[in-house]
């Protein structure tokens, strides 16, 4: 069949509602009589609860309810299957505190200011017992956990990376550190709960997984999962902290249950901070060692990173180091130490944003004690294959990206020199480059396809669109397959009631939903064909024809490796006296696959890159020492990048043709824009200023000329 | 948010008059008192709203000064001609400080007014004396990035936020205002008091006193006069050092200078020692220098603020060779 | 004439056979709404009847059944308009055995709430439903749903006077008094910490009572259904929360709505003249200047805000006067070309 709308530019198609304000996200949709709630959270970050004081917040007027662990309903707190996402979590249930902010009580009231007047009125007892704030002060507790996260292995040994390393004419090493980051999309969690009498429940909830909502809170509420709906058709950004349906989501149906009546809660932008979820710091050593030809003979990435003590996240950040590079000698291992914090969870490209900043940067430092151009040093140890899963790879364009970005950056004209180049206002100017990868996987799933009488098309299924473009290009995607035109194409998402589709996470959606609508419309397109076209539905009598299925993931892919590459290159400007880094100006070039639209494809990389120069620069969460609380708990203390810090960005989309890696040959590209930025950034600042910073974010106090005594 | 009454003062008399009740607050552009009270940090009982006040007006007075109405606001002050004309520092300053919806808002007055950004204040959990006198300082021994490097004491360490005010401190602005017991007129300088054992009381107002204007005299040294702001990220966030300057420039040499300091300070921060030090000079690197490093002669670092003696220095050094014109 | 069943009373059971099977509207573990009429047809509903429709069944939980001499229809409150089941006609026997178990035969249309026990919470006949079903509801929600008027009233007295007659009539009826209408009741006076204010919103007054301590932003997402605003972080730090007071950008979230009074507020469902966007919107569109879209109202009414100061011209005088709206999906390149373009068109 001739393809038609499949990667032309569309414009987004939600996007006229989005513009008008009619898009209706969680915590838009209208429901008559809603009480508000709010979560009152933990003053202490560990210990007991001995006593609430809640007489005075429910006399407090319009209060209809002060749940406390005195009184709240049960709930199944801990998840009995370990899907992804599947937290341990706090309904109540007990006195125990394990981080700061942790849920405590919920105060239910007929409007919302009533309801967080009231929440100030609670007086809670403690016993505290001492917190640990941060992985650094309880490295030796650390403890070798049983896989990285849902991707598989800790450690890994190929070679004898130790002996290598001991034996390179070349090798450097040195430990890098990520701190706590939190995604604060611009939507805050929000949960509306309707019980439909006791054993039925509809929620309106700003997540990532209707389907996984759904499974989850059958299961805290002990009802068939065929009860309860979830609804969310849009989500105000996510980045990873709406994957997991979190204690606030549960707690606003148990809510709902005893004022019986629908419930609204929204957690506040302060709640950000502890209730939804974070990527955990992270300390890592890296180190690499090269002949004198700059060819690598050992890696090594040894990662560690924290998690809360009632549940185990492992940040995955030694994986890339596993295969980025052609390199016979390779060793990798995480670790993971309990401290008294909220447990983590997947952040835009969790573990490859991390550990590409150190191993891009190692590789820099490697470039520059190996006298060599960091572009020419990743040339001479390209991969072909992956020799940590010992596969070819479905496809793989990085020498391509590396060659695109480079020249529309002029890589060339560099000087290999640090602080050799300075803007006529006499700032430092520094140029950096890394790789961008991030692997390519699918999920199965299942999707409906109807065609009408009149030739309209509806496509169904449960996942949502994060602002990824979903709703765009299944739309295209639905469009080609049934040979229709794309604006007769509609598509109906984010609902559990529709057919079942995984989690919208991990860049896997596009490939994912892109096949299984593929194949139900080409299903309904042959289905349609044997009765003879639409005329033959009216021939029938039929209002429309209906296909429904279930698409595994392509059987073919599992012999390949499955990864999407991209180059990142970077200027900066240093204004040292300030203490100042501005990026001036971003090229990526991306080899991700079929691009299904390149407009919506280009604001993907283009918020990657974005989110690269905010971890970098900016991001930061820190915890009081003493308490363990999030110090910075809002947007004034926690900075994302505005406007004015985002230069021009250049993203460009390498040509890529792969008939492996699922059936409609895209690469999912929400992650790979964020992967080796920040190293690139780093990168260029080491070039601009000389000073090698490795620990991020890269703020003032790093950049400040450092001989002058104050 | 506390439940309070509204009063919506249509005459300054009954402004005062209002609120001088007890648990008061006057309401001015909302984007400080509106904030804090919803994370219960303030609490009042009453809030005089004082926008239906006739103190929005920017009027140039007879010798050349500018007065500027407590209500006007940070939007309109920063594009007024006679700002920009004669007193840039005030102009960039504004455009330095938080949002362009925040400045249409945030008035003169208020800005003055402008609580700490110290995170141990906003967050009820952690001891705070200047919102619980006699509850404790986190932030001492805490997280002090933010914090103040001068004019703090053994209570309270949290910096002013305001960029208006440093340039008002640099200009020898005066505040007039207006309350129960008449009109009186303070001295820029002299209108914020330090924490001391006192932190919760941040000015001289009165109960029941309403800021009516800053008046900004005709001095030589407004002309030559830049704000300099060091910060996280490049819009939108607050200083970790900031410096106005002023300069009357003449013969090759500096007649009078005028530096203060924010995001270092706990109040708007004049450095009178590094403004005698460049009295009489040439400008050069030098003298700049060597006035930066006077104006922070008296500072205290703490555990995660150390690097803004220096931060600082850099800024005085900055503004002061674009104002001098060196730059 | 026959009786309605009473209030409290198991509800009739009975079943509707349907092509989709058998529907049995009580029996179901689940609230249902009955709602008896003689003439009515679900395109007759318009967007907005729908709309309201759909947020009192949410606040019920309820499914809604109606019963039509000519059809049946079941309605679920997030069911696609086209999803309406529709149990066509030739039903007329099945709904004339329901209408006789509810004392409705012939005479009246009613409503009926049932809760998920099957017993009847709220029931009331009146000539003519069909076209104010929407309404209908509302009241029946009204009077299932809120609690007698306690000593503070909770919700803003416009809606309330919407539906006052009705909600009165209803309730009356819950009584068993089945008299004709009685005009509404004057609200009450504002209680000592309430004030009854007027809100000039996209060109049109609305009359709200509030407590002074509600914002601009709580008012028109919680009281007024203009949830096109948003609530990114309610205090002032990220502008989600944008809207124009008279032409001037501000943030809703830091604004009392009782000082919003005498402003002409736009917000971004003002934006548009009728179906046609306004020249930022579509420029936002078509430079795709948003990904989420959650932030999207905040930065399209501070552009308008932008646009009419007429101080940022350059690319970089645009960021730096657009840095009031976080963006966390990245979208700022594409905002910053967005504008540029829209402000070319419009000059």
């Amino acid at each position: 069949m001739k393809l038609r709308s499949v990667g032309a530019p569309f414009d987004r198609v939600d996007a006229p509602a989005k513009v008008t304000g009619r898009a209706d996200y969680a915590a838009d949709v209208p429901v008559a009589h809603v009480a508000h709630a709010v979560i009152v959270g933990s003053a202490i970050a560990r210990g007991r609860i001995e006593a609430i004081e809640t007489a005075t917040a429910r006399r407090a007027p319009g209060v209809l309810a002060v749940i406390t662990l005195h009184d709240a309903p049960h709930a199944q707190a801990e998840p009995k299957e370990h899907g992804p996402g599947a937290r341990v979590l706090q309904l109540l249930q007990d006195d125990i505190v394990h981080y700061a902010d942790q849920p405590i009580a919920v105060v239910v009231a007929d409007t919302l200011e009533r309801a967080q007047d009231a929440a100030l009125l609670l007086e809670t007892r403690y016993r505290t017992e001492a917190a640990v704030a941060s992985l650094v002060e309880a490295l030796g507790a650390a403890y070798t956990p049983k896989t990285a996260g849902p991707r598989g292995k800790t450690d890994t040994n190929r070679g004898d990376a130790a002996s290598a390393l001991f034996a390179a004419p070349i090798h450097v090493a040195a430990t890098y550190t990520t701190p706590v980051e939190n995604h604060n999309p611009i939507e805050p969690h929000a949960t509306t709960a309707v019980w439909q009498g006791t054993d039925r429940l509809t929620v309106y909830d700003s997540t990532q997984g209707v389907a996984g909502c759904r499974a989850r809170l059958a299961e805290v509420f002990g009802i068939p999962r065929d009860n309860v709906r979830v609804v969310d058709h849009f989500v105000g950004g996510a980045f990873g902290c709406k994957g997991s349906p979190w204690s606030h989501v549960a707690l606003a149906a148990l809510a709902a249950r005893v004022v019986r009546r629908p419930v609204k809660l929204v957690i506040t932008r302060q709640q950000m901070f502890s209730l939804v979820g974070h990527r955990p710091q992270t300390i890592q050593n890296v180190s690499l060692g090269c002949g004198n030809d700059g060819k690598l003979v050992a890696v090594r990435h040894d990662v560690i990173n924290e998690s809360s003590r009632f549940d185990e996240f492992v940040e995955p950040s030694a994986t890339t180091a596993r295969h980025l590079y052609a390199c016979t000698n390779v060793s990798t291992s995480h670790r993971v130490v309990r401290i008294d914090a909220p447990t983590p969870t997947f952040m835009r490209a969790p573990g490859e944003a991390s550990g590409s900043f150190a191993l891009e940067s190692a590789m820099d430092e490697l470039a520059y004690a190996a006298k060599l151009d960091p572009l020419e040093l990743r040339l001479r140890n390209y991969a072909d294959r992956d020799d940590d899963e010992n596969k070819p790879y479905s496809s793989k364009s990085l020498r391509e990206c590396y060659r695109a970005a480079a020249e529309k950056f002029g890589w060339a004209r560099r000087s290999p020199v640090p602080r050799s180049a300075r803007t006529a206002g006499g700032e430092l100017v520094g140029v950096g480059m890394a790789t961008a990868t991030y692997p390519a996987r699918t999920m199965p799933a299942s999707a409906r396809a109807r065609i009408r009488r009149d030739g309209s098309v509806i496509v169904q299924a449960s996942t949502q669109d994060l602002g990824t473009g979903t709703y765009t290009i299944l739309s295209q995607v639905a469009a080609d397959a049934l040979g229709v035109p794309f604006d007769a194409v509609t598509l109906q998402l984010g609902d559990s009631a529709l057919p079942e589709a995984p989690l919208s996470a991990g860049s896997m959606t596009a490939a994912t939903m892109g096949s299984a609508v593929q194949l139900v419309c080409r299903q309904l397109a042959s289905e349609l064909a044997v009765i003879g076209g639409l005329a033959g539905l009216a021939r029938l009598g039929r209002d429309e024809l209906v296909v429904e299925l279930h698409a595994d993931v392509s059987p073919q892919s599992k012999a390949y490796s499955c990864h999407a590459f991209g180059a990142q290159f970077v200027e900066v400007q240093v204004d040292e006296e300030l203490g100042r880094a501005r990026v001036a100006r971003m090229v990526g070039a991306f080899a991700c696959g079929k691009i299904l639209n390149h407009k919506t494809a280009h604001s993907q990389l283009m918020g990657g890159m974005v989110w690269a120069l905010g971890m970098a620069l900016e991001e930061r969460t820190v915890r009081d020492l003493r308490t363990a609380r999030a110090v910075t708990r809002d947007l004034v203390d926690y900075h994302v990048p505005v406007n004015a810090d985002v230069p021009p960005i250049d993203v460009i989309f390498v040509d890529e043709v792969d008939p492996h890696v699922n059936a409609i040959g895209a690469k999912g590209l929400g992650e790979i824009g964020i992967t080796g930025g920040a190293a690139a950034i780093a990168n260029a600042i080491y070039h601009a200023t000389g000073k090698r910073v490795r620990d991020l974010p890269i703020t003032v106090e790093q950049l400040l000329p450092a001989t002058r005594k104050s | 948010m506390r439940s309070f009454t509204y009063v919506r003062a249509p005459e300054l008399a009954i402004a005062i008059e209002a609120g001088l009740r007890p648990e008061s607050a006057f309401l001015g552009g909302g984007t400080t008192l509106v904030d804090v009270m919803r994370i219960g940090v303030v609490a009042p009982a009453q809030v005089v709203d004082l926008g239906g006040l006739p103190l929005a007006e920017i009027a140039v007075l007879p010798d050349g000064g500018v007065r500027l109405g407590a209500l006007a606001s940070n939007a309109d002050a920063a594009a007024h001609p006679a700002i920009l004309a004669r007193f840039p520092v005030i102009a960039e300053a504004l455009l330095a400080g938080a949002s362009p919806q925040v400045r249409n808002m945030a008035t003169t007055g208020g800005n003055l007014l402008q609580k700490t950004r110290c995170p141990y204040y906003r967050d009820l959990a952690s001891p705070c004396n200047k919102r619980q006198p006699g509850a404790g300082c986190a932030a001492i021994d805490g997280y002090n990035r933010s914090h103040a490097l001068l004019g703090g004491s053994a209570q309270c360490i949290a910096t002013h936020p305001s960029d208006l005010c440093v340039a008002l401190a640099a200009l020898d602005a005066t505040v007039r205002l207006n309350g129960p017991r008449g009109e009186r007129a303070v001295a820029f300088e002299d209108f914020h008091t330090l924490p001391g054992d006192h932190p919760e009381l941040e000015s001289v107002l009165e109960p029941g006193e309403v800021i009516v204007a800053v008046d900004l005299p005709a001095r030589p040294f407004t002309v030559h006069s830049r704000y300099v702001k060091a910060r996280d990220r490049a819009s939108f966030a607050f200083a970790l050092a900031s410096a106005a300057v002023a300069l009357d420039l003449g013969a090759g040499r500096i007649r009078e200078a005028r530096i203060a300091l924010g995001g270092v300070a706990t109040k708007p921060w004049r450095a009178r020692d590094a403004e005698r030090l460049l009295a009489g000079e040439a400008p050069s690197s030098d003298v700049f220098q060597r006035a930066a490093t006077a104006a922070l002669q008296g500072a205290k670092p703490r555990t995660h603020n150390a690097f803004k003696v220096e931060l600082a220095q850099h800024v005085i050094v900055r503004a002061l060779e674009r104002a001098a014109g060196v730059s | 004439m026959a009786t309605l069943p009473a209030i409290g009373s198991d509800a009739p059971e009975f079943v509707v056979h349907s092509p989709r099977g058998a529907l049995a509207p009580v029996s179901t573990g689940e609230p249902r709404v009955l709602a008896f009429v003689r003439a009515w047809r679900a395109e007759h509903l318009g967007r907005e009847d729908l709309h309201a429709i759909r947020a009192t069944l949410r606040g019920l939980g309820a499914e809604l059944v109606v019963l039509a001499e000519d059809g049946v229809w079941s309605f679920r409150p997030d069911d696609d308009p086209d999803q309406l089941a529709d149990y066509s006609d030739r039903l007329a026997g099945d709904v004339a055995t329901a209408a006789l178990l509810y004392g409705v035969r012939g005479a009246r249309d009613a409503v009926f709430v049932i809760d998920a026990d099957g017993t009847i919470r709220f029931a009331h006949r009146e000539l003519d439903i069909g076209p104010r079903l929407a309404s209908a509801l509302e009241a029946a929600a009204e009077a299932v749903l809120a609690p007698p008027p306690p000593l503070f009233t909770r919700r803003e007295w416009v809606s309330s006077c919407l539906v006052a007659g009705f909600a009165f009539t209803f309730l009356r009826a819950c009584r068993g008094d089945d008299k004709a209408a009685v005009p509404a009741p004057e609200p009450a006076a504002p209680a000592p910490n309430e004030l009854d204010i007027v809100l000039d919103i996209n060109g049109k007054r609305h009359q709200l009572r509030v407590e002074p301590r509600v914002s601009l932003l709580d008012a028109l997402r919680e009281r007024l259904d203009l949830t096109g605003t948003k609530k990114g972080c309610d205090a002032g730090q990220c502008g989600a929360c944008t809207v124009l007071a008279d032409g001037k950008r501000v943030l809703s979230c830091l604004t009392l709505a009782a000082t919003a009074q005498g402003k002409q507020i736009t917000t971004i469902e003002g934006v548009a003249d009728g179906d046609k966007l306004h020249p930022v919107q579509t420029a936002f569109v078509e430079h795709d200047a948003l990904q989420c879209g959650f932030c999207t109202p905040g930065q399209i009414t501070s552009a308008i805000g932008l646009i009419a100061e007429d101080r940022a011209h350059t690319d970089d005088e645009v960021r730096e006067h657009m840095s009031g709206n976080l963006c966390r999906c990245g979208a700022y390149p594409n905002i910053v070309a967005a504008i540029q373009a829209a402000r070319g068109g419009s000059k």
